[in-house]
């Protein structure tokens, strides 16, 4: 096997260790329930959206949508709207095109 | 720089009380003496607003005013952040971010002018020339922001520390280390002796291409050349926000094959990369093609070999591919955008591997592009645009600078997509030749600018309210103009969203255009950061 020099380099990479977030135990039933839908506002979104709305209030008896929207697709989505969803039972992020 | 004492209680008590009546409890103001105007501004050490803005007060005349700072982080940064800045006024520190709770600026930079009977008379929030200069003019001084320094009008601040979730505990007196302001050194990898240097390095951390191992040698040259200590953070690099420190920038230019004096170039660029109005996030993880093209002007061109002329796109000159190169790296390994994982670019951009041209200023009839910029001439300068790769145009047939220009629309209508109009920018590289013949027939750049914006535009007729296509669901709000006689939409919102740009060889008659990712505060604006003279 060939050998090389010893070489020691210098990390150039990101060495933060990103903090495991435990996900929230899963509901057993949507009845009842907060549910929040955010809509990231790529054309598109409220057809997914409406169409999720319905059906959770129909056939799964959420007891309220809370529907809300991203500024701008193109960047997080701002604290207070990150609030308004902690808030609630469970979130869909609707992403489309 | 003195740094006051935090617990040397000269204060004025209707300073606080007329700011927040409700908190006559809360700590003393260190050093404001009374009977005299002043202006305190409480701010945090790496808040890019503050670095901004805190060195104009250094204009105010401290014989008549009194200047204090508040500052929301630790001694070490405070006194680090006085010497970077050459802050020439004292500066306290607000321990425990008690006076920060008690005042609750929301954001910082937050300015106050008092009156010598200690009341407010005005406040500022954020970085904000006029309003600097108004404040100076309340003191009787002539303006202390010039518009032509390179710093922009106006810039957002950041929250206020004690508003942020890590400083709701309240216990450490130290302030909060999520934004600190200095990083931990960089990770040592000794490689085993049967590691080949190149091989491990390319396969951890490459741009899919060999690079050369970033020895602790050749690292530590590289931050010596910065003037920086290797810690100093000098931004968080989006989508991952990893610290890029001095060193873990050096480490990357050192892979990328650059020269050490590159540093001097290489940590503005990825201070602009990172600024909010570039939105380096949405730019790394868009589906579009963008990538950020750098844009060279000025003396640094000369200085470090950054190549303006033939093939001013390809792989010519050191200086433009390791410039590009580095800052590529820099985005992949300490920002994590991956273009295998999180950059989901859909087809990609070549210029991921290095994006990175330089204005032939000598042959630009015209100002310079940092000039129109708002930088001086004498400046050098480093421009970030988030592009798509450069769409040629030959025209080799016109003689007079109208159908040159008309030739160039044609490329230009079809930016980001063809019936696609107000939302795209585009840069226009005009090649000496043609802006030649443009500059001869008697335009100004304002005048090819503003030509290039009256004859953009795509056909009515290719819009119909039955079909559905993209571009076509925003008609609505588009303007129609006529071009040759037929009716059009207007493609551009403005002139100022054509960007004119010199640069290639004296021969052939090409130019390009290179259209954008989303545009304005919902999407990346381009930003233009000066490079500290040599």
């Amino acid at each position: 096997m060939k050998e090389y020099k010893m070489v020691v380099i210098v990390h150039p990479g990101n060495e933060s260790v990103p903090k495991a977030a435990t996900p929230p135990a899963r509901l057993a039933s949507l009845k009842g329930k907060k549910i929040g839908l955010l809509d990231i506002s790529k054309p598109g979104g409220n057809f997914f959206l409406d169409r999720l709305e319905e059906i959770f209030k129909t056939k799964y008896g959420a007891a309220e949508i809370v529907r809300t929207r991203k500024p701008t697709y193109s960047k997080n989505a701002p604290p207070q709207i990150i609030e308004q969803l902690r808030a609630m039972d469970a979130v869909v992020e609707g992403l489309a095109d | 720089m003195m740094l006051l004492s935090a617990s040397l209680a000269l204060s004025r008590h209707s300073f606080y009380r007329c700011l927040m009546p409700q908190v006559l409890n809360a700590p003393p103001i260190s050093g404001l003496q009374s009977g005299k105007k002043a202006v305190v501004v409480i701010f945090e050490t790496d808040c890019p607003t503050c670095q901004l803005a805190l060195p104009y007060l250094n204009s105010l005349n401290q014989d008549s005013v009194q200047v204090i700072g508040l500052s929301q982080d630790d001694e070490r940064s405070t006194r680090e952040f006085a010497d970077q800045l050459k802050i020439s006024y004292p500066l306290g520190l607000d321990s425990g971010l008690k006076i920060s709770r008690a005042y609750g600026p929301q954001n910082v930079p937050t300015f106050y002018m008092l009156d010598e009977s200690g009341q407010i008379t005005k406040t500022l929030v954020g970085f904000d020339k006029q309003g600097l200069n108004d404040l100076a003019a309340a003191l009787g001084h002539p303006p202390i922001a010039p518009a032509d320094d390179g710093a922009p009008a106006w810039k957002p601040g950041c929250s206020s520390r004690h508003l942020e979730p890590e400083a709701q505990g309240g216990a450490d007196e130290s302030g909060a280390k999520l934004l600190r302001r200095l990083g931990d050194p960089a990770s040592r990898i000794t490689l085993r002796n049967e590691e080949d240097p190149f091989e491990y390095c390319r396969r951890k951390f490459g741009d899919a291409l060999p690079v050369v191992p970033p020895t602790v040698e050749k690292v530590d040259a590289m931050v010596r050349a910065s003037g920086l200590a290797p810690e100093t953070i000098i931004a968080r690099v989006a989508p991952f926000y990893g610290e890029a420190t001095v060193e873990k920038i050096a480490a990357n230019a050192v892979m990328a094959g650059c020269a050490p004096e590159m540093m001097r170039v290489l940590m503005p660029l990825v201070r602009a990369a990172c600024d909010e109005r570039f939105n380096i996030h949405g730019v790394q993880a868009t589906t579009h093609f963008a990538a950020p093209l750098v844009m060279i002007n000025g003396p640094v061109r000369q200085e470090l070999g950054f190549w303006s002329k033939q093939n001013v796109f390809s792989n010519v000159a050191l200086a433009n591919s390791s410039l590009g190169r580095a800052f590529q790296l820099v985005l992949l390994n300490i920002g994590g955008g991956r273009p295998d994982g999180i950059d989901m670019s859909t087809l990609g951009n070549p210029g991921k591997f290095s994006f990175c041209i330089a204005e032939n200023e000598e042959e630009n009839p015209w100002e310079p592009f940092h000039v129109t910029r708002g930088l001086k001439r004498e400046q050098s300068a480093v421009s970030l645009f988030a592009a798509e790769p450069p769409r040629g145009v030959s025209e080799h047939t016109a003689p007079a600078a109208k159908t040159v220009l008309e030739t160039i629309s044609f490329a230009l209508a079809t930016v980001w997509s063809y019936r696609m109009c107000l939302m795209p920018e585009a840069i226009v590289v005009l090649c000496p030749e043609h802006v030649k013949t443009i500059h001869r027939d008697g335009f100004t750049k304002e005048q090819a600018r503003q030509f290039l914006f009256e004859n953009t535009g795509i056909p009515v007729r290719y819009y119909s309210k039955e079909e559905r296509a993209e571009g076509m669901q925003l008609a609505a709000n588009y303007k129609e103009i006529t071009i040759r006689g037929e009716k059009y939409y207007q493609k551009f919102r403005s002139p100022e969203q054509i960007h004119i740009f010199v640069a290639g060889g004296t021969a052939g008659k090409f130019s390009a255009v290179l259209g954008s990712w989303a545009t304005g505060t919902t999407g990346s604006q381009m930003v233009t950061y000066p490079i500290p003279d040599k």
